[in-house]
Order: C-alpha cells, then sequence, then structure tokens
C-alpha cells in the first residue's frame, strides 16, 4: 500500500515536469522550428544532416550518423534504459532462494531431439537456422553503415536466436549457451564499451562522444574516418547490451523468475 | 525479354497460390486445414514470387565482371527463399503440433470413417 503512494508521488513529480518541459516546445507545424526543414534562413537542423553529415562523417546511411554520432547522448542513455528495463525486469520477477516449488533437476541433455518425437523437426530446424541467424545478425550490426541496421537491431536478432534455442528445446539449453552471469556482464560491458568512446574523446581533450579526436588510436588519417570507425564501435556496445536484455526479459518472464526449465 | 516473361510467369503462379491459400485460409472448416492451407500457400508462392524476382535480375545481364552485383542480388534472394523453404513449413508444423497438444480436434464429417479416437489413445 505505502508503495503504491510512494510509486504514485513518483508519476506525479516526473509527469509534471515533462508536461512543464512542453511548454518550451516550438509551436506545433512551425516552419521556423529547427526540427523541421524547408525555410532557408532558418536554423535547420534537417538540412544540415542532409547536407553535411556525409563529409563529416564519411557514413552514407544518414540514419546511423544521426544516430550514434550527432545524436551520441540521447542513443547512449537509450541503452541504460533498456538496461534499466533489464534490470527493473530482475528487480520484480527473478526469485532467489525461497522457490516456489521444487523443481527437479533433470539430467542435462545434449541433444534437440532427444525422447520427444515431436520435437526432431523443429530441433533440427533450429539446429541448422540458428548459426544463419547469428551470422546475419553480425552482419546487421557490421552493415549499419551502409544500410538499414545497426546496434539495436541487429542485438535484437542476436538474442532472438538464443530464445528461439529456449523455445525448441527449453530454457536451460539456451541458459547453457549464455548463462545468468555471462548476459548480465554483456549487458553492463555494452553499455561500458560505449561509455569508453565517450571518455576516450575527453581523456583527448574534447567533448563526451566527440569522435573526431579518436583518430590516431583508430590509427585513421582525419577526423571522419575515426567517427565512422567509433560509430562501429559504438553500435557493437548497442547490440551486446540488446541482446542480453532481450534474452534476459524472455528468460525471467517464461519461468517466472526462477531460470528454470521454463515453458 | 524472354527473360522478363519467364519471370513474370513465376510471380503469377506465385499469386495465384497465394490466392489459393487465402481462400483456403477463409474456407477451410477447422483448425488443422486452414493451417495446412496457409502454410502449403505461403511456403510455394513465396518461394515462385522470389524466384521469378531473381529471375528477373537477370534481364540486362552483360558479363560476369561487369554484373556481379547482380549476382550478388539473386544469390541474396535465393538465400532467402532456402531460409523460407525450412522454416515456413516448421513454423507450420510446430504450430499444428501445438494446436494437437492444445487438444483441439479436427472436423470429421459424420458420413466418413473416424479413426480419431484410436489416434488419440496412440499418442
Amino acid at each position: 500500500m505505502l508503495s503504491k503512494v510512494f510509486a504514485t508521488i513518483a508519476v506525479a513529480i516526473t509527469g509534471s515536469i515533462l508536461l512543464y518541459g512542453v511548454s518550451d516546445f516550438p509551436a506545433f507545424g512551425d516552419p521556423h522550428s529547427p526540427a523541421n526543414a524547408g525555410v532557408p534562413g532558418s536554423e535547420s537542423v534537417s538540412l544540415y544532416f542532409i547536407e553535411e553529415s556525409y563529409k563529416d562523417t564519411k557514413v552514407p546511411n544518414l540514419v546511423t550518423s544521426v544516430l550514434a554520432d550527432y545524436r551520441g547522448y540521447d542513443t547512449m542513455f537509450e541503452t541504460v534504459v533498456i538496461f534499466a528495463a533489464g534490470m527493473a525486469i530482475f528487480a520484480i520477477l527473478r526469485v532467489v532462494g525461497n522457490k516456489e516449488e521444487e523443481v527437479s533437476r533433470e539430467p542435462v541433455e545434449n541433444s534437440f531431439t532427444n525422447g520427444d518425437h515431436s520435437r526432431i523437426i523443429v530441433g533440427t530446424t533450429v539446429r541448422i537456422v540458428v548459426p544463419v541467424i547469428q551470422l546475419f545478425a553480425l552482419y546487421v550490426v557490421a552493415h549499419g553503415h551502409h544500410s538499414p541496421g545497426g546496434g539495436f537491431q541487429g542485438g535484437v536478432i542476436l538474442g532472438a536466436s538464443f530464445i528461439i534455442i529456449a523455445l525448441a528445446e527449453n530454457l536451460n539449453a539456451a541458459l547453457r549457451r549464455l548463462s545468468e552471469q555471462n548476459y548480465v556482464r554483456l549487458a553492463v560491458v555494452g553499455i561500458f564499451i560505449y561509455a569508453l568512446f565517450g571518455v576516450m574523446a575527453q581523456v583527448l581533450g574534447r567533448n563526451f562522444l566527440d569522435y573526431g579526436v579518436l583518430a590516431p588510436l583508430l590509427f585513421t588519417d582525419g577526423p571522419e574516418m575515426a567517427r565512422s570507425h567509433s560509430m562501429l564501435g559504438v553500435e557493437v556496445g548497442v547490440a551486446f547490451t540488446v541482446t542480453a536484455i532481450m534474452f534476459a526479459i524472455y528468460a525471467n518472464l517464461s519461468s517466472r523468475g526462477q531460470l528454470e526449465k521454463g515453458l | 525479354m524472354i527473360v522478363t516473361v519467364i519471370s513474370v510467369v513465376f510471380i503469377l503462379a506465385g499469386l495465384v497460390f497465394f490466392i489459393g491459400g487465402a481462400v483456403g485460409l477463409i474456407r477451410f472448416p477447422d483448425f488443422y486445414t486452414r493451417t495446412h492451407a496457409a502454410g502449403k500457400g505461403d511456403t510455394l508462392s513465396s518461394l515462385l514470387v522470389i524466384l521469378g524476382f531473381s529471375i528477373y535480375q537477370l534481364h540486362d545481364f552483360e558479363s560476369f565482371s561487369h554484373d556481379w552485383l547482380t549476382l550478388l542480388v539473386i544469390l541474396k534472394l535465393l538465400g532467402i527463399s532456402a531460409f523460407i523453404l525450412i522454416t515456413s513449413p516448421t513454423s507450420t508444423h510446430a504450430l499444428m503440433d501445438a494446436g494437437w497438444e492444445d487438444g483441439t480436434k479436427p472436423k470429421i464429417h459424420p458420413d466418413r470413417p473416424n479413426h480419431l479416437n484410436d489416434d488419440c489413445e496412440k499418442f
């Protein structure tokens, strides 16, 4: 009861701050606002991105350069939000110690098709398909500079490949490949990689996440290629966190936080 | 020209099977026949349409050294079709299996021989 009161107060405070922030927005449909392109002479962010982003970063995909470079703060804290969502799932669902019912641990099964006849088809397909999915996920992460993709999308695909293993056999089979310790580590390391790129820029005397100065560290000719390569590094960090949290949410939800058999 | 015609024939054949799948999904009486129609229609028609696309990519093909990017596109399309060939029937099978384990009974015409109960005991 008391926790609900506190929750209501927290929600009310956050909501009023957000509503207060709305009053500073430009008017709806204002052609002179920075977000809207089109009127020459107005301070247009979009026009700048469209015209200059390739010269600045040498990344053909405008979305990636805006997401991982110009709005690096936003993306970094988006990753933190995903991490926080995973931690909230842990805090709410994860049962440690006193378990509801003692689940008898079955002997470790090594085959997808062990015993259950109806799972031969699904298990075999998953065994064939999962490596392809994981390879494609890495491709999506690495190819975000040139085509739709990037850390979030690739991470979701990579996380889905572990969920598919859990669906085809059981949760233990997936946890043997990505254990609880390891996925929490993976999530933290992902954010750490992202923040490292920001801090390295600070150490070299520029603003947080200003990748241009990293050129000597990344052995590139100029700041443009340094920004391009740093974006790839940042995307890898995002992919780590998203993969781990996707699988963590599935594992906890499907087994009511017990991380036993599941489904 | 001839390549375009062949690809259009493939794509149209795929669309015919798509229509078959859609009609079956609406008209068939129970879960199993509907899943069967949707699964079979989807698999074959997607394959035909994608094969049609990949054949169409050859329409201005000149030489291997000049058009290797076209070949790359064809390779990717064939990869997609191989993926569909494996995954689509599997997902249909998994859906049917889940329905059977959940206890969904197929509809059987009263005049036809009904072995459903024998099968149920066997499982």
